[in-house]
């Protein structure tokens, strides 16, 4: 137990450091683009004034040098203060806290169904390799994979909403339906099903050839011929030996893609009008709301590196041989 | 009738929505009152029933004497009230105010304001309210306070419920300023002696409007609740108002095709979808209500750039464009040809001005004259253009600039930039042609006139004269107008002023433009003014 | 390339489609001016042409614009952001992977504390970023997509020359005095090249996955014809008119299977011991 401890403590300062340098690299970046929330205000505004415009530079803090500027910051997101949106007058945390569990729940949801999909393909192909099963999934694998996410919503739109009238094609849930407990719980799950297929669609199968190849590999290692002779059944083989090691990578390569799926999770939140974290930032983005915007990379980053040091943990526990560092 | 001509070309394209407005400004000059919609006129209203709006982009905030973003206005409409409402010809109507005097000499408003009128919080509305608005609030948050009260000497309250406005100089644009966006009255009692932007209370608005905040759900749905001590006796009648956030544009038009939502307004459908979403049998499009903004859409020019200071150059643009086509298949319709600065629904409109019809050829004959011969692969001239980075149909737009120059040998490349990048861009003058659209205001003297005079060329401010144009008669036409007293001298200026512009064309002006409300038929009473949608909804109820 | 290669990526019917296709794109991208001499911005025909229309094939857009031109000209923006940005990808990531790689230590730690960073932050929200402040424009959409993608090839790269750099054949031509620039070009990198090559063929299709999201974004350089674009133009109208974003689609789907099976291909051939392995990407 010590001794996760110490990887934990190791992990999370080599974290800090890097969240660090993200913090300063996108100061930079955003501050490099041209024009300033205070411009864009005026903008839409319709109507505008220099000493209106004077005015809300002077309220955003962008008045200050720039070097200030980004002392002041990097020094209060260390402190845990993601700042003040000046734009939407409240702070950022509370704008990213309020759009977090929405991200969550789709980015959560899309993984689970990538990962348990996938590994059952991946299996199911391993197993019955070279036969029309194996073909019929690795081509839809491979066209799945091929697909660009934000067609597939719209595809998936046309298909279960507009022609089958089956599914709602936008929002979180039915505002104002009034719905409580179980009746909310299915009603946002209805909403959940295209934008949870759009977005998985594409990981399941990235991790439905990623299992099928390592199990390829591993069905005919030395240890499992022995099990094997041993006499026992080609399912506890599967199960305990094959499945066991071939999903290492697996786990390897969805640590890495926790970054891609919240990327994706913009497109997928702009096509589905889902009230998530993605979509705050692309707006953010547009509008020049520094402060919003660097708080979701900030946010997004804790939480890559969260599932970073998870799957390392998850590692140990699947396959014990591998000592934590 | 001032708008007969431009209506009547389109009135072939779309006879059902010239037909709707002509009633509609029959009823008006009947003098039948303000409470009728396009199709209701003659049921009585019944009470209840919850309305779902359209809200598109999600405002920032909801305190309308902060933001006056059109998404704020939308919501916060309903929360806040001004002295003033108006018609759909620009006529003052009742508000806050129950009656006014404006002196002879055009230089004291006199408002006397209703009586028994409650903030959301139970405190009574008083004539220090207006007074603590107009002369602390306003003229720190509102970007057009400064130019609204130029001429403003004073505010004072002789009574609790009577508030007096004395100028300086005559101003006949005055009385168009208390629009609920350009003079939302706010609550005293709150925001006095603190940091107006900073204020604790900003997250929950308090109006004296038919509507008070009930909660925001952020990226999701506003929610508003009927205000039980409305001073109007039985109003509001809806219930509740549920305005639901929808970003993307084809889920919008489905959710009033679902009926998931009621209303849509501004920009907020495409188009192209606004023709068969008027096929529905449970959708009305209505255009009334944007008289005051009276948008003006136009292809902003920089004159510091060749051959863009050649009026010759700005006026074979003009004829290399297909107005018509843009009306038609850009904005599907919705919309007027411009014939000039003047937007036909604000006021001192004229048409007495050189027409430019879609002319190619004499496009040409201008380069010619000027000396731009085509080269090698006909191209004659090089511009760059910014388009405006606010939905698909602009994007459209530009592309058909693009496409409709080249034919007349002048060469588009297009640079795109998001809002941010687009507005510091334009307001900073790095720019050669780009679009943009301009709200009026309902009067050339709030809404016009900022465009063209060499006072207002101002690096840094959006919305001012960007183009760099400079023309004293103008200037001199556009400040003796203003202060015109007598309305004959002053339409002849203004005309005057009119007719110079067209000829020199600072910009080309593309369309008026007309929104689409989009309405459920079971609403009732959804646009009454000349803001529309943005306006309180106190009339407004659903056939059970 | 021997004749096991071809032997080995003949046998492998996907890769022979997915070669048989890539190469329709690119005869379409490279005849663009033959096929549809006109530019495919030109309004052709009366907006909302369904398909098998009398002039137009597969439609036309909005603006009476004809798709089928839209797609011809567009297979060049996607082959050529693809290929650049993979080019400028690959040149950052095997140079910093053969640095990290050939001299470890600090240097190593220094590069792969850097690529992490770039791992973290969610790669498209950083291309969107990237491409909205540089303004979009094929250099800043091909600059944005490599910058993103680096990360993976140089992990890769670094691999390779780990193990290769303590090699017999590497450390006798460092004991021969060789220079260190001569080591890693003339003796490491052609050796590790199969792998970094089925790599790079992935990264292109994940380039023009990324290049047609981003211009269904809006983020594209407008004045280039593009698949992403086409699609995002048409997304408000897909009620109305299906063929206008369905097609584009379809280009991009048929563009990336036909890298990605010929990478498998690639791969299968190029390392047999490692066939159907399919990396992740």
């Amino acid at each position: 137990m010590a001794k996760i401890g110490l990887f934990l403590a190791r992990r999370l300062v080599k974290a800090a450091i890097i969240l660090f340098f993200i913090v300063l690299i996108n100061f930079a970046l955003i501050r490099a683009a041209p024009g300033d929330p205070a411009s864009v205000m005026a903008g839409e505004a319709g109507a505008s004034d220099e000493r209106y415009v004077e005015l809300l530079r002077q309220r955003f803090g962008l008045d200050e040098p720039l070097h200030t500027q980004m002392f002041i910051y990097v020094t209060s997101v260390f402190q845990g203060d993601l700042g003040y949106s000046y734009r939407q007058g409240r702070n950022v945390s509370a704008l990213i806290l309020e759009r977090l569990p929405a991200t969550l729940l789709l980015t959560v949801t899309a993984f689970v169904f990538a990962l348990a999909m996938g590994v059952l393909l991946g299996t199911l192909a391993a197993m019955k390799v070279g036969r029309w099963a194996d073909t019929a999934i690795t081509t839809l694998a491979l066209i799945s994979y091929a697909t660009p996410l934000f067609w597939l919503g719209l595809m998936l739109i046309l298909l279960f909403s507009v022609q089958l009238g089956w599914l709602p094609s936008f929002g979180f849930e039915s505002v104002g339906a009034g719905f409580t407990g179980i009746d909310r719980m299915l009603d946002v799950a209805a909403h959940m099903v295209l934008p949870v297929l759009t977005l998985g669609l594409f990981y399941m199968a990235v991790y439905t050839r990623l299992t099928r190849s390592s199990i390829l590999e591993i069905h005919d290692m030395d240890f499992v011929k022995t099990a094997r002779s041993k006499g026992v059944t080609e399912g506890k083989v599967m199960v305990f030996h094959v499945l066991r090691n071939a999903i290492l990578p697996v786990i390897t390569f969805a640590g890495f893609q926790a970054g891609h799926l919240i990327g994706g999770s913009i497109l997928v939140e702009t096509v589905f009008a889902w009230p998530g974290i993605g979509r705050l930032a692309f707006n953010a983005l547009l509008q020049r709301d520094y402060q919003v915007l660097l708080g979701v990379f900030v946010v997004t980053s804790i939480l890559v590196l969260l599932f970073n040091i998870i799957t390392d943990l998850l590692y140990t526990i699947v396959d014990p041989r591998i000592e934590v560092e | 009738m001032k708008t007969v001509s431009v209506d009547s070309v389109s009135y072939q394209l779309k006879g059902s929505n010239w037909w709707a407005r002509a009633t509609a400004a029959c009823l008006l000059a009947l003098g039948s009152g303000a409470l009728f919609s396009t199709s209701a006129v003659a049921d009585e209203p019944q009470h209840g029933g919850t309305l779902n709006v359209i809200l598109d982009p999600e405002p920032p905030m909801l305190i309308l004497g902060i933001n006056q973003q059109a998404p704020t206005q939308l919501v916060a409409g309903k929360m806040y009230e001004s002295l003033l409402r108006y018609d759909f010809e620009l006529e003052p109507m009742p508000s806050l105010a129950s009656e006014w005097e404006i002196s002879d000499d055009g230089l004291t408003y006199t408002f006397h304001l209703q009586e028994g009128v409650t903030w959301h919080d139970g405190e009574p509305f008083t004539s220090h309210d207006v007074v603590f608005t107009a002369t602390e609030f306003l003229p720190e948050t509102h970007p057009r306070a400064s130019s609204n009260f130029r001429r403003l000497e004073s505010v004072t309250a002789p009574d609790d419920h009577t508030v007096v406005f004395q100028l300086d100089e005559a101003y006949p644009a005055f009385i168009l300023a208390f629009e609920v966006a350009s003079f939302p009255i706010m609550p005293a009692h709150i925001y006095e002696g603190t940091d107006f932007t900073d204020n604790e209370m900003n997250d929950h608005p308090i109006g004296t409007g038919p509507f008070k905040f009930e909660r925001w759900s952020r990226g999701d749905y506003v929610q508003l609740t009927a205000y039980e001590d409305y001073w109007q006796d039985g109003k509001p009648y809806l219930d509740q108002i549920y305005f639901r956030l929808i970003p993307d544009a084809a889920s919008r038009a489905l959710a009033l095709e679902t009926q998931q939502v009621d209303i849509s307004s501004f920009n907020n459908i495409e188009p192209f979808d606004v023709p068969r979403l008027e096929q529905l049998p449970h959708l009305e499009v209505i255009t009334e209500g944007y008289e005051i903004a009276a948008p003006l859409s136009w292809i902003e020019i920089n004159h510091r750039v060749e051959p863009l200071d050649d009026p010759r150059f700005r006026q074979a643009m003009m004829y290399a464009l297909d107005r018509e086509f843009i009306r038609d298949n850009i904005f599907m319709g919705l919309g007027r040809v411009p014939t000039g600065p003047i937007n036909t629904v604000t006021i001192e409109y004229t048409d007495e001005v050189h027409i430019y019809e879609h002319d190619p050829d004499r496009a040409m004959e201008l380069m010619d004259e000027m000396g731009l011969e085509p080269d090698g692969n006909g191209v004659r001239a090089e511009v760059e253009l910014l388009p405006l980075p606010y939905g698909e149909t602009f994007i459209r737009l530009a592309e058909y600039t693009r496409e409709a120059l080249g034919q007349v040998g002048i060469r588009v490349r297009m640079r795109s930039t998001d809002s941010a990048g687009w507005a510091q861009r334009v307001a900073d003058w790095e720019y050669e042609l780009t679009n943009n659209f301009v709200y009026q205001y309902g009067h050339p003297a709030l809404g016009v006139s900022r465009t063209y005079i060499c006072d207002n060329i101002r690096q840094g401010v959006l919305f001012s004269n960007t183009m760099g144009y400079c023309n004293e008669e103008v200037d001199d036409l556009f400040a003796r107008a203003a202060v015109e007293n007598d309305p004959d001298e002053r339409a002849a200026l203004y005309a005057k002023v009119q007719q110079i512009l067209v000829e020199e064309l600072p910009v080309i002006w593309l369309l008026e433009m007309e929104f689409p409300t989009i309405v459920n038929t079971r609403v009732r009473n959804a646009t009454t003014t000349a803001i529309g949608v943005a306006d309180t909804f106190a009339d407004t109820w659903i056939e059970q | 390339m021997s004749r096991d290669f071809w032997r080995a990526f003949a046998n492998n019917y996907g890769a022979v489609i997915g070669l048989a296709l890539l190469l329709a794109v690119v005869l379409m991208a490279a005849f663009a001016d033959v096929i549809y001499p006109r530019s495919p911005w030109s309004m052709v025909t009366t907006p909302f042409q369904p398909p098998l229309s009398d002039d137009v094939l597969l439609g036309s857009d909005t603006l009476g614009r004809d798709i089928a031109a839209g797609i011809v000209h567009g297979s060049r923006v996607s082959l050529l952001i693809g290929l650049t940005s993979s080019a400028v990808a690959l040149f950052i990531g095997v140079t910093l992977g053969a640095l990290a790689g050939y001299f470890g230590g600090w240097v190593d730690d220094a590069i792969m504390r850097f690529t992490e960073l770039f791992q973290t932050i969610p790669n498209f929200v950083l291309a969107v970023v990237l491409v909205a402040i540089f303004t979009p424009s094929i250099g800043s959409l091909v600059a944005a997509i490599a910058i993103v993608s680096w990360p993976p090839l140089a992990r890769l790269a670094r691999g390779e020359f780990l193990s290769l750099r303590s090699r017999e054949f590497v450390l006798a031509a460092v004991t021969t005095g060789q220079s260190t620039t001569r080591i890693i070009l003339r003796e490491i990198l052609p050796n590790s090249l199969s792998p970094i090559i089925v790599a790079a063929s992935l990264t292109v299709a994940t380039a023009i996955l990324l290049e047609s999201a981003l211009s269904f974004l809006g983020l594209g350089d407008p004045n280039m014809m593009s698949w992403g674009y086409m699609i995002g133009a048409s997304r408000t109208v897909i009620r109305q008119a299906w063929w206008m974003s369905f097609f584009p689609g379809i280009a991009i789907l048929i563009t990336v299977l036909a890298i990605n099976l010929v990478g498998e291909g690639l791969n299968d051939a190029l390392n047999p011991k490692l066939a159907r392995k399919g990396r992740g990407r």
